[in-house]
């Protein structure tokens, strides 16, 4: 069918620029309801700031004024958004530095950390997913069952905690703490996080593939002579792969943005402890600077998914 | 088709790797090195600018102050200040500084030194969230000469010295100061202590290597052969993986492990405990003597004689926090008076709520002329206070009260529902030497005052206490009436003394800590053959 001369067809390229456009609002109202939402719970900066409680009153709101908290909210959220249009992320009310530099030195061990996890959560959900369904009535493919549920279940702050625990139970007998400290800043917390992304990989997987195993083709590739094994896996799997990609891009976002239990559990540093302390000590700049490149992130994986959605399912392409 | 996922995997593999190398970055360990545990993350660490009591931990050890208190008796001995006179009037200080010092990048130590620190720390656009406000009401610093410096204050101000002891106000490098400015310079820290400064990565580590040309200490380090050479801290905020970073040997030192775990390492083969008393205001509920039914006497009294304090204590921080008496640590300056009627009675406590008019309703709860006794508890999320909290509202409840508790998650949450003026009790405490720390709760115009007194009394006692410079008995004896007051108003409802209950590897030797409790005296660290 031809389509018709004056009527637009969009593309993917079209695609993609309406999902730039979506994750721009998406930040957007993301760093509007934490503006709000930081100055109504968040509590008075300036207490925070005097904990002590050494200031007088005068001191108090000199010090106010001084970093512009004494404006109303509506400048000061002006403000903010002005700066934002010029990539300007405001400075830490408790450092002075600028916002930018404070999350940029966060984001080397958070990737490292994410990608660890990522790979982890991949290769954990990918074999539990398939040997559940591959292997559905023999013990093997129940127990790969039972580990995703664990996966979903457990929280990371148990899992990561025992797995601490194991570790200095293992190797107490071996001196040398540098071995055992290089192992615990990476190689444990991305599998302490990896296992709690598998779950959900798993599940998807398992169930993608059950149900892609039933299908007629499967029959008829059998039927052809095609070996059981790889092949006819790959054939099976690759329908069952699109939802996969979009929930790995969601905890690819979520897990790129940082992570704040394992972050603290594991004492590393990462974006999700740098969150949560801006939050609790009301560095309201920061926090915000962390919520505007977390939506940033989370759109930026959306797009990603849906191409690598594409690439992998062709029968896709055709609904854009 | 397949190439598309050849790309897919080279990036995944290629983020593995990068990932990798970064987490297997080795730490090179020195011949002697010490790896400390910190407990919090702060969020600037420039003493100058930042208020955090984890900072001074390192920090202490980077700088010298114009003077030290000797961490036994509190007194005020010679630092960068070989001495110094108070004018009469106590409104002048004088310090003659010592010659022979200079900075970790080699600028001399001097007047001007001084000045330029001082007015680092009071410059308006710094933001100063401490030290500005450690100096009370100064007005002016100058240099007489080279060596010479003078502090003009505005009134007097007792708690000066305190305040010049402290790492807040140690001397920085004029030149690292104006290099780095307000933003950078926590990362680039000069002073003239036994260690200098290494690296900061926040979040992660902060390392020191011993200065060799210290020769200028103070008397209260003892400085014996084998100095530790390097120092690194790292920090532990789960308090879980405090005990499990000690006993698997990647810490020799950590502070505030929770009791039952202090509990397991205390006198054992290769760990020991140290539990240090930190002064200032107890854990302890500030009472709202605005809001009813708290404006009532009788009912605070009540409410303090129903709790049985020794046992909530010993419940929740074991045996190693004493029960506290008074507005102040028992070891600060004031020794609170005994005071029966703090004692747990609970008897009586039912006593004076039914003089009072509170009678016992159905389902328990008192009523005065049909209005339930409800109370509203406000108490901070960190340092055991929720569970304090919950034993608490059990016992007031017992009393015959409807108690609603609110968890605030953080200070400034704290410190809004402070503000909004229907809470009843408050819990909070405050760490310091110095017992002027009560001006700020207890005086009418108080940035703090919680507990909403006005009481001309207590005013004229605080600010005349604030002003008494070199007579500290004088000054004992005002807080101590200081004291009396707020027991006999019943404005608080003290809990516990601070303890941090350090845990420490048997080969480190001679830990010590300074008089205000948190900071350790690295030089005098010693490493066990």
């Amino acid at each position: 069918m031809v389509p018709a001369p004056d009527r637009f067809a969009p593309g993917p390229l079209a695609a993609v620029f309406r999902r730039i456009l979506q994750g721009l609002l998406t930040a957007w109202a993301a760093v509007s309801l934490t503006f709000l939402a930081l100055r109504l719970a968040g509590g008075d900066p300036i207490a925070n700031l005097l904990a002590q409680g050494l200031a007088s009153p005068t001191q108090a709101s000199n010090l106010r004024r001084a970093l512009g908290l004494d404006q109303p909210i509506w400048t000061q959220y002006l403000h903010y958004l002005g700066g934002l249009v010029r990539g300007d992320l405001g400075v830490s009310l408790y450092t002075s530095r600028d916002v930018s530099t404070v999350i940029g030195e966060r984001i080397p061990p958070t990737a490292a950390l994410a990608s660890a996890g990522l790979i982890v959560a991949l290769l954990i959900g990918l074999i539990l997913g398939v040997t559940a369904a591959w292997s559905s009535r023999r013990p093997i493919g129940i127990v790969a069952g039972l580990l995703s549920s664990l996966a979903l279940t457990l929280p990371v702050a148990v899992t990561g905690v025992l797995s601490i625990l194991g570790l200095s139970l293992a190797f107490r007998a071996i001196p040398g703490a540098d071995f055992l400290a290089n192992l615990q800043s990476l190689v444990l917390p991305a599998f302490v996080l990896g296992f709690a992304s598998s779950g959900g990989i798993a599940r998807l997987v398992q169930t993608g593939l059950t149900e892609s195993l039933n299908k007629p083709y499967i029959l008829a590739a059998k039927a052809r002579g095609l070996p059981v094994g790889a092949r006819l896996l790959w054939h099976a799997l690759r329908p069952a792969l699109p939802p996969v990609i979009s929930l790995t891009a969601l905890e690819a976002s979520f897990l790129f943005s940082g992570t704040v239990v394992t972050e603290t559990v594991f004492s590393r540093p990462g974006l999700g402890r740098l969150l949560v302390t801006s939050i609790l000590r009301g560095d309201f700049p920061v926090a915000q600077g962390i919520v505007v490149m977390a939506a940033l992130v989370y759109t930026g994986g959306h797009i990603l998914a849906d191409l690598l959605a594409l690439a992998i399912d062709p029968r896709l392409r055709r609904l854009i | 088709m397949i190439r598309h996922n050849r790309v897919f995997v080279a990036v995944l593999v290629a983020a593995v790797l990068s990932g990798v190398t970064i987490g297997c970055a080795s730490q090179s360990a020195g011949d002697s090195l010490v790896s400390y545990g910190l407990t919090l993350s702060p969020t600037g660490i420039d003493p100058h600018l930042n208020a955090s009591l984890e900072l001074g931990i390192p920090l202490s050890s980077v700088y010298d102050t114009l003077v030290f208190q000797d961490p036994e008796t509190g007194a005020f001995v010679p630092g960068l200040a070989q001495e110094w006179t108070v004018s009469a009037d106590g409104l002048e200080y004088t310090f003659s500084l010592r010659h022979d010092v200079t900075f970790h990048d080699g600028t001399p130590f001097n007047a001007e030194a001084v000045v330029t620190n001082f007015d680092y720390v009071l410059n308006p656009d710094n933001h100063s969230q401490r030290a500005a406000f450690m100096m009370g009401p100064i007005e002016g610093v100058q240099a007489v000469d080279e060596y010479t410096v003078r502090l003009s204050l505005g009134q007097p101000f007792a708690p000066l010295l305190d305040s010049l002891s402290q790492v807040y106000l140690g001397m920085a490098s004029p030149l690292a100061l104006e290099q780095w400015g307000p933003a950078e310079y926590q990362f680039h820290q000069i002073g003239t202590g036994p260690y200098r400064f290494l690296e900061y990565v926040p979040d992660d580590h902060l390392s020191l290597v011993r200065n060799p040309d210290y020769n200028w200490g103070p008397s209260i380090y003892k400085r014996s052969q084998g100095e530790v050479e390097s120092f690194v801290f790292k920090f532990y905020e789960d308090p879980a993986t405090r005990l499990l970073a000690l006993q698997g040997g990647q810490v020799d030192v950590i502070g505030e492990l929770p009791p039952r775990d202090a509990a397991q390492i205390e006198g054992s083969d290769a760990f020991d405990l140290l539990p240090v008393a930190i002064p200032g205001q107890p854990l302890q509920l500030m009472f709202n003597t605005r809001q009813p039914p708290t404006h009532d006497l009788q009912v605070r009294r009540a409410l303090i004689m129903g709790v049985d304090r020794a046992s909530i204590v010993r419940t929740v921080f074991g045996n190693y926090s004493p029960v506290a008496i008074g507005p102040l640590a028992s070891n600060g300056l004031s020794p609170t008076p005994t005071n029966a009627n703090l004692d747990f009675d609970q008897a009586a406590a039912r006593q004076i709520l039914l003089q009072a008019g509170w009678e016992a309703g159905l389902g328990g709860t008192r009523l005065r002329q049909g209005i339930p006794l409800a109370l509203d508890v406000v108490v901070p999320s960190w340092g055991s206070n929720p569970e304090v909290g919950q034993l608490i509202e059990a016992a007031w409840e017992e009393l015959g009260a409807q108690v609603r508790l609110t968890v605030a998650p953080g200070f400034g949450q704290l410190k809004e529902m402070q503000a909004a003026g229907d809470y009843n009790a408050i819990g909070y405490n405050t760490f310091g030497a110095d017992p002027d720390l009560l001006r700020s709760f207890f005086h009418s115009d108080g940035l703090y005052n919680w507990t909403g007194v006005d009481h001309d009394g207590l005013d004229r006692l605080l600010d005349q206490a604030a002003q008494t410079t070199g007579d500290p008995d004088t000054r004992r004896q005002l807080y101590e009436q200081v004291s009396s007051i707020i027991q006999d108003e019943a404005l608080i409802l003290p809990v516990r003394d601070y303890v941090d209950l350090i845990g420490y590897n048997r080969r480190v030797q001679g830990l010590q800590f300074s008089y205000q409790g948190w900071f350790p005296l690295l030089i005098d660290l010693r490493l066990a053959h």
